[in-house]
């Protein structure tokens, strides 16, 4: 039982004369089936347990772990944690682990079929998405494609809360389809990131990378200059993730690195962007009801009507602030300090859908895929990404696909506009839901 | 328990359960890290990853499995579980192996100061030192220092005879400095790493590293983005790390060329880049990241992927190499246990020329010097063929000679095109590694070393601003 791993960790600790302890377990059990040309590559699985501790003399603070292959770990972890802590420096700035421990209601965050898989129902998954590319166009193929379950236990307490135990699914299935013509080739993936299967449809991911790949063959460089762009909600997602999310976590805004510090209550985006985390939204990969130090999760709104709201907190920066966690305390690993992220991030939709948005595009490029978005700064704001497939657009016509071209540009420049409109439907898959983007003007580097 | 007894008496319990073939591999890695931002300490943390792999093969099918509990019963719960895999994997794809003769190796780094063994308040003083020296510099307003040491064993032992152990001690610290001017701020940030012991960190002036970023940023914050085009290019040996890493590497890997998701798949023999270019890839290089053997236990040694602009082959595991009818290059490697191998680089780079760098300038009227102090890393679509990265400032020249100093640089570019406009390589070769990141690939990231010497270009694709 993993809480008790956590129950253990916190007597051994207070045993031996801490101030604070925090136990955080998550064991974890996964199956991968991969899939390539040869047909089904191999099957994986495995378990593996890792515990982190925090404790805290004083107000100073260490925090250790790892993977435990047996219980004695756990307690030489935790002499570890405590033999450091006594030659660090105070942290200032400290004040305590949460109080007050517990749990947000949620839904969709556990599939039966995954806890208990029938591996000859993915592994026909993994066989499908091999070969339903062909069938709908010769000129595609399926060059890989996966299936990857986990359940996942986690259980956390510390020196002042009851131990919190959540157990959850990982679903996650990605297929690249390649197309090939004339000496030509292009290619694109498509994936399904959820923790249950209840919205998952093989055919209809199969049936996108395939209709992108295909359609992207051929594809060339634009001239050099400024464009209107039409995002897919998967590449808005890498937008936001890249630069707007880093800007509202708390440690960068305190730390000096985001440039929305002082912005509470301006208007730093478009009207027409609300954008909310909701940690208790149901089936997606942040939903959970407690976040990684155990303090409930919550929603709350970032962006209204493009309007900054407020940041998100973990324990250590609310208290800095006098303030409370929002729950997003976000761990890599159990074993990492706890850092503010989103939970879930969710755009408000707009209307119509993406070809709505492509129609009244006068010369523009509708964006399927970048690479090198995550590379951006958002230290600067500074966007950079390259188009790996588009379509270039004139007067709401597709007329030839692109990649290769460079986007730039200031984020809260491009998202600024009250031209911005986002699509009435949205996508979802892993932490985020949310719409298709028009942007009035950006540069691209191109021929 | 991280021992060759160990992985002996499992390898026989998987052969015992009727496994055709099996490898085990063992591997214990600790991992330090010292975190000072602005100012204040902000983790110290002492991690550890162990436990065991294996890897079955029943009649084609192949079967992974791994767990972190060392109990006799876990390991050999996960031996049952790994045979039971791989009989349904047996029923769908045939895989092979190239058979490779049996090894008996241990490689050890060797080191004066085991970094795990220093001090805890020597490090903590000595990041400290360097992390407060910085935000006292005007222009500074954030500053993060990161001091990383690691050690990461590994045993192979396969049903072949293979037994291999690796032993590999690493140090490294990572600066990155915020500096604001007027409304703009930038951030630059570089890294240093060193395979041997703590006497690597004791001997270098890490003010001195650390003064260096921060007066990049500060520089870097009074600065503008390039005008976005295409440009003549002089890359120094880092990006040109980071360029053949994310413009060939990848699609030279054999996985994705058998599975044709690679631009390179059939085009051994063809002519790929400039004649001047040769690209290698060798698990044991100066600077670089150690890979004596790759985690099937298949030594690793130097591949010639390009010669002389040719296509020559592919870094293959033992699955890849036998389906590309090539010998197994030694460059299947896994993250940890908790995965199977992929085909990874190992230190990916190009030999130097005869050029002197500043020769590199000559004629050059209007360019850019690309650097990479500073640089983020980059991404490759090995199928589509486009690559990108984010580079550090970098200078426009003019006139031959580098004269203004640009922030925010991005370049993107063709597998297929960018090499070939190549036109002059320097003589300055220089690998480096770091402790603090890798390559990413499927979920997995490992220890590279890249680099190469100076090179120019006549044609690379630069966005900003």
């Amino acid at each position: 039982m993993i809480e008790n791993i956590v129950e253990r960790g916190i007597k051994v600790a207070t045993k031996l004369g801490v101030g604070e302890v925090e136990v955080y377990a998550i064991r974890r059990i996964g199956t991968d089936i991969v899939g390539t040309t040869r047909g089904i590559e191999r099957l994986s699985s495995g378990e593996r347990i890792d515990v982190g501790v925090r404790v805290v003399i004083g107000k100073k603070v260490s925090v250790q772990g790892g993977m435990i292959s047996r219980a004695e770990d756990l307690d030489s972890i935790v002499e570890t944690a405590v033999k450091i802590a006594r030659t660090l420096p105070e942290d200032p700035l400290w004040v305590s682990l949460p109080k007050g421990l517990g749990k947000s209601h949620v839904e969709e965050t556990l599939d039966p079929k995954i806890v208990e898989p029938n591996t000859d129902y993915f592994i026909d998954v993994v066989q499908l998405l091999l070969k339903r590319s062909s069938e709908i166009d010769r000129r595609a193929f399926t060059s890989s494609a996966s299936v990857h379950l986990s359940t996942v236990e986690r259980a956390i307490g510390n020196s002042y809360g009851e131990i919190q135990r959540e157990d959850s699914t990982e679903f996650s299935v990605f297929v690249s389809v390649k197309a090939t013509e004339a000496g030509e080739e292009s290619g694109y993936y498509e994936a399904y990131v959820a923790p249950t299967l209840t919205r998952f449809n093989p055919d209809e991911i199969v049936s996108k990378a395939t209709e992108v790949a295909v359609k992207t063959l051929g594809a060339r460089r634009v001239d050099t200059g400024d464009y209107e762009l039409v995002f897919i909600p998967k590449v808005f997602a890498g937008v936001i993730q890249s630069l707007i999310v880093p800007a509202v976590c708390a440690d960068s805004v305190q730390k000096g690195r985001s440039p929305l510090k002082d912005k509470i209550g301006r208007q730093v985006l478009s009207e027409n962007l609300t954008i909310v985390d909701d940690g208790t939204y149901p089936g997606l990969m942040g939903t959970r009801s407690f976040d990684d130090e155990g303090v409930p999760t919550k929603r709350k709104v970032v962006f209204d009507r493009g309007v900054l709201n407020g940041f998100l907190y973990d324990t250590y920066t609310a208290l800095v602030e006098g303030k409370s966690s929002t729950g997003n305390a976000f761990r890599n690993v159990p074993y990492s300090t706890p850092t503010p992220w989103i939970s879930n991030l969710l755009v408000e939709p707009g209307s119509g859908d993406l070809s709505d948005l492509v129609k009244d595009v006068k010369k523009g490029v509708v964006v399927y895929a970048t690479i090198g978005e995550w590379l951006s700064n958002p230290v600067s704001g500074l966007l950079n990404a390259t188009i790996t497939n588009g379509m270039y657009i004139e007067s709401g016509e597709e007329r030839f696909p692109v990649k290769g071209v460079v986007l730039s540009g200031n984020v809260y420049e491009v998202l600024k506009p009250v031209e911005v409109r986002v699509s009435g439907s949205l996508e979802r898959f892993g932490r985020f839901s949310l719409p298709a983007i028009y942007i009035p003007r950006i540069t691209l580097a191109g021929k | 328990m991280i021992d060759v007894d160990t992985a002996h008496w499992v390898l026989e319990e998987t052969l015992k359960r009727g496994a055709e073939h099996a490898i085990v591999r063992l591997q214990e890695r600790i991992y330090e890290t010292v975190v000072y931002d602005t100012g204040i300490l902000r983790s110290y943390t002492v991690s550890r990853v162990i436990g065991l792999g294996v890897r079955a093969v029943i009649k084609g099918g192949t079967g992974y499995t791994y767990t972190t509990s060392m109990d006799r019963e876990s390991i050999l719960k996960a031996v049952d579980k790994a045979i039971a895999l791989t009989k349904v994997a047996s029923q769908y794809g045939k895989k092979s192996f190239t058979p490779t003769a049996p090894v008996k190796d241990r490689y050890r780094v060797e080191f004066k100061i085991d970094p795990h063994a220093v001090e805890p308040k020597l490090k903590v003083d000595l990041v400290k030192e360097v992390n407060t020296s910085s935000i006292k510099r005007e222009g500074i307003v954030s500053a993060v220092t990161r001091l990383g040491l690691e050690r990461d064993r590994r045993v192979i032992v396969t049903s072949e005879g293979t037994v291999v152990e690796v032993d590999v001690v690493g140090v490294g610290l990572a600066h990155m400095a915020v500096a604001k001017y007027g409304a703009v701020i930038e951030r630059v940030g570089d890294r240093e790493s060193y395979i041997g012991g703590y006497e690597h960190i004791e001997k270098r002036d890490w003010n001195a590293f650390a003064e260096e970023i921060d007066k990049l940023a500060i520089k870097a914050s009074q600065s503008k983005t390039p005008p976005p085009g295409t440009y003549v290019a002089v890359v120094d040996n880092e990006v040109v790390g980071l360029l053949l890493h994310e413009a060939f590497g990848h699609a030279s890997e054999g996985d994705g060329v058998v599975a044709g998701a690679s631009i390179l798949k059939n085009r051994i023999g063809e002519k790929v880049a400039s004649e001047l270019i040769t690209i290698v890839d060798a698990g044991l290089v100066e600077g670089g990241y150690p890979v004596p053997y790759d985690d099937e236990g298949v030594q690793k040694g130097k591949t010639i992927v390009v010669d002389k602009g040719v296509l020559k082959g592919y870094l293959t595991s033992r699955d890849t190499s036998q389906e590309l009818n090539l010998k197994p290059t030694g460059n299947a490697r896994a993250q940890d246990i908790s995965f199977d191998t992929l085909v990874r680089q190992t230190n990916y780079y190009a030999e130097p020329g005869e050029w002197k760098v500043e020769e590199l300038f000559e004629g050059v009227s209007h360019g850019i010097y690309l650097r990479g102090r500073g640089a983020m890393g980059g991404q490759v679509n090995p199928s589509v063929g486009t690559f990108t990265f984010s580079i550090g400032p970098s200078y426009i020249i003019r006139n031959g000679e580098p004269v203004e100093l640009v922030r925010g640089v991005v370049v993107s570019g063709n597998i297929l095109e960018t090499l070939k406009e190549v036109d002059a390589v320097a003589n300055d070769l220089k690998i480096t590694t770091s402790v603090f990141g890798g390559c990413g690939k499927g979920g997995q990231t490992v220890r590279v070393g890249d680099g190469g010497p100076h090179i120019r270009t006549r044609k690379i694709v630069v966005g900003g601003g």
